[in-house]
């Protein structure tokens, strides 16, 4: 594991109009770990997501991606940013005017310009299959329910299976079933050594999986630390957030957790003979981990005139004005 | 109160700012949009058929009306003068110089201004805007720039449209009046028309485009949090675009003649 942490704000602060909602948050967030922003309603932990995923720019102090200052990154870097992680929005943010299929075809169109159709298609099938939406994907999100639009942003998140990944109450608001599923694609994350920020209200999932658990409210970080020392907390107000969380013991690995990984791992596999047999494949880079993703596999990362020059390769975007 | 009113300078002037970081910007990716190859290229077309093509019937009714109604004033007016022989010159003056561009923008504005705001607004609302930057795709570049210029464009087109309707629908006028062929009532109006007539005509639908479509994203863009601010967007995208239109309109006649 890299020294550099993956994420890490730096005094970072966020206003709307001359509220303050958050101010001087500092923390990182160490490559392959999973960490959990806990908090009331409203105390900021949407907009703490957002501004460390790069989403809204903080109104002081600064976000670094592996060091690197979001701010001063170059084209290429922070085309590489967006390559490598992934937002899960907490009302899926899906584009009302596009079909699900471009929907989840579009990151693989932004990043992988050089991808067939029938790639394209492949990689939207294996995300699908993963979150386990099995309806048709010609139709528009107007057409789902919120729960399954929800599971669809899950799909577009992982589409290009990232290395970072930003999670907005990715468990609420879903049936049982497909809140197994969420959890189980997330241990499956965790097993994978994926970086995740949860932010969730609901301390179970964070018992499950919280390397690190962040808690906050009055308009900053009250606490952050060790899931170990988060369940030693004895701040009231923290307590009030965190007082569900146990210690751990040690518990068997879901099946359902097994059972993603073990598939995602195939699909991989499998998708990286195809294009091997299709195309000429570049040289695979080494990463930290040791292990190549879907990214790796179809395409180095272009230099910067190429990737201004690719564009996006996409068909949607607009509309009906 | 000195201290309120200190506050909301610097907002005005920070709005100022952003928004003319917003038209730089903007105008600078409608500048690239054809190096990034295939980027937005059917909203491109979708906005040209939108804005141009769906237009045409309100443009050409609009043109057709208003150019009969200059010509029958025109006639009862200059004939009381002694100067009927005006009439091709002031037809030309007034719509290809000023009306044309002027009402198909107002005719833009009202179509394609508010739906560009609302519709921009409501990403904004739903988070699609916040979905595009996290998939590494520039918003203004992908939605902003193929907007401003099929706007552009539609605009230019409309104008040209717009002006030979709005001719003919003067002739359709001199019919009643005083009959003459088509190609005698053309050839009298080429006869007083300069180039300069066209030119700034084009400059105008030009201009105006840039600012319909540019005010209308901003407007769109700048929306924040609520459903409730879609429809203000879209009435401050119209007023804004009205009021700057005009004053741009002003402002090129004026260079015109003092040139």
């Amino acid at each position: 594991m890299s020294d550099v942490p993956a994420i890490e704000l730096r005094k970072a602060g966020a206003r709307r109009g001359d509220y303050n909602i958050l101010s001087d948050v500092s923390f990182s967030l160490p490559e392959g770990t999973v960490t959990f922003f806990m908090g009331v309603a409203g105390s900021g932990k949407s907009a703490l997501l957002k501004t460390a995923a790069g989403l809204r720019p903080p109104d002081s102090g600064e976000v670094l991606f592996r060091g690197t200052s979001l701010a001063r990154m170059s084209r290429k870097d922070e085309a590489h940013f967006r390559r490598v992680s992934a937002f899960v929005f907490q009302d899926a943010a899906l584009w009302a005017n596009q079909s699900l299929f471009d929907n989840l075809a579009l990151p693989i169109r932004v990043h992988e310009g050089g991808m067939s159709k029938a790639e394209v298609e492949r990689a939207v099938r294996r995300a699908v299959e993963l979150v386990g939406y099995e309806e048709d994907l010609r139709i528009r999100p107007s057409d789902l329910s919120s729960g399954e639009r929800r599971i669809v942003g899950l799909a577009r998140s992982l589409v290009l299976d990232p290395e970072l990944l930003f999670m907005d109450e990715p468990f609420s608001n879903l049936d049982e079933a497909a809140i197994e599923r969420v959890s189980g694609i997330v241990a499956a994350l965790k097993e994978r050594g994926r970086t995740m920020a949860i932010v969730t209200s609901q301390s179970e999932f964070a018992g499950r999986y919280a390397d690190f658990v962040a808690v906050l409210g009055g308009g900053g970080l009250k606490a952050f630390g060790s899931y170990e020392q988060a369940v030693g907390w004895e701040d009231a107000s923290v307590r009030s957030v965190t007082g569900r969380l146990r210690r751990r013991r040690a518990e068997p690995k879901s099946a359902t957790a097994w059972g993603l990984a073990g598939a995602w791992a195939e699909a991989l596999a499998e998708d990286k003979a195809v294009l091997e047999s299709e195309t000429k494949v570049p040289e695979k880079k080494t990463k930290d981990q040791g292990e190549a993703t879907l990214g790796d596999i179809i395409n180095a990362v272009p230099d910067e005139d190429e990737e201004e020059d690719r564009g996006v390769a996409a068909e949607g975007g607009g509309n009906e004005t | 109160m000195l201290d309120r009113l200190g506050r909301s300078v610097r907002r005005k002037v920070g709005d100022f700012l952003y928004a003319l970081g917003f038209f730089l910007d903007v105008v600078k990716e409608s500048a690239l949009l054809f190096r990034r190859k295939q980027v937005g290229f059917k909203v491109l077309v979708m906005q040209i058929l939108f804005t141009g093509v769906e237009a045409l019937r309100i443009s050409a009714v609009t043109a057709i009306a208003i150019g009969a109604a200059i010509n029958l004033i025109g006639t009862s007016l200059l004939s009381e003068f002694g100067q009927s022989q005006v009439m091709y010159t002031m037809l030309i003056i007034i719509i290809t110089r000023e009306l044309g561009p002027l009402l198909t923008a107002f005719i833009v504005t009202a179509r394609s201004g508010t739906a560009i705001a609302t519709e921009v607004g409501g990403m904004v609302v739903a988070h699609e805007i916040e979905a595009y930057v996290s998939v590494g795709v520039n918003p203004v570049a992908y939605l902003a720039a193929p907007r401003l210029l099929g706007v552009v464009v539609s605009m230019v087109v409309l104008t040209i449209y717009f002006n030979f309707f709005g001719l003919l629908g003067s002739f359709a006028v001199v019919q009643l009046i005083k009959p003459i062929g088509i190609e005698e009532y053309f050839r009298n109006l080429a006869a007083v028309l300069r180039p300069g007539d066209l030119g700034m005509g084009i400059l105008k639908a030009f201009v105006f485009g840039l600012i319909v479509s540019v005010v209308s994203l901003y407007r769109g863009f700048s929306v924040e949090r609520s459903s409730t601010e879609v429809p203000v967007a879209g009435i401050r995208a119209v007023g804004s675009s009205f009021m700057l239109i005009i004053v741009a309109d002003a402002v090129l006649t004026a260079m015109q003649y003092a040139g």
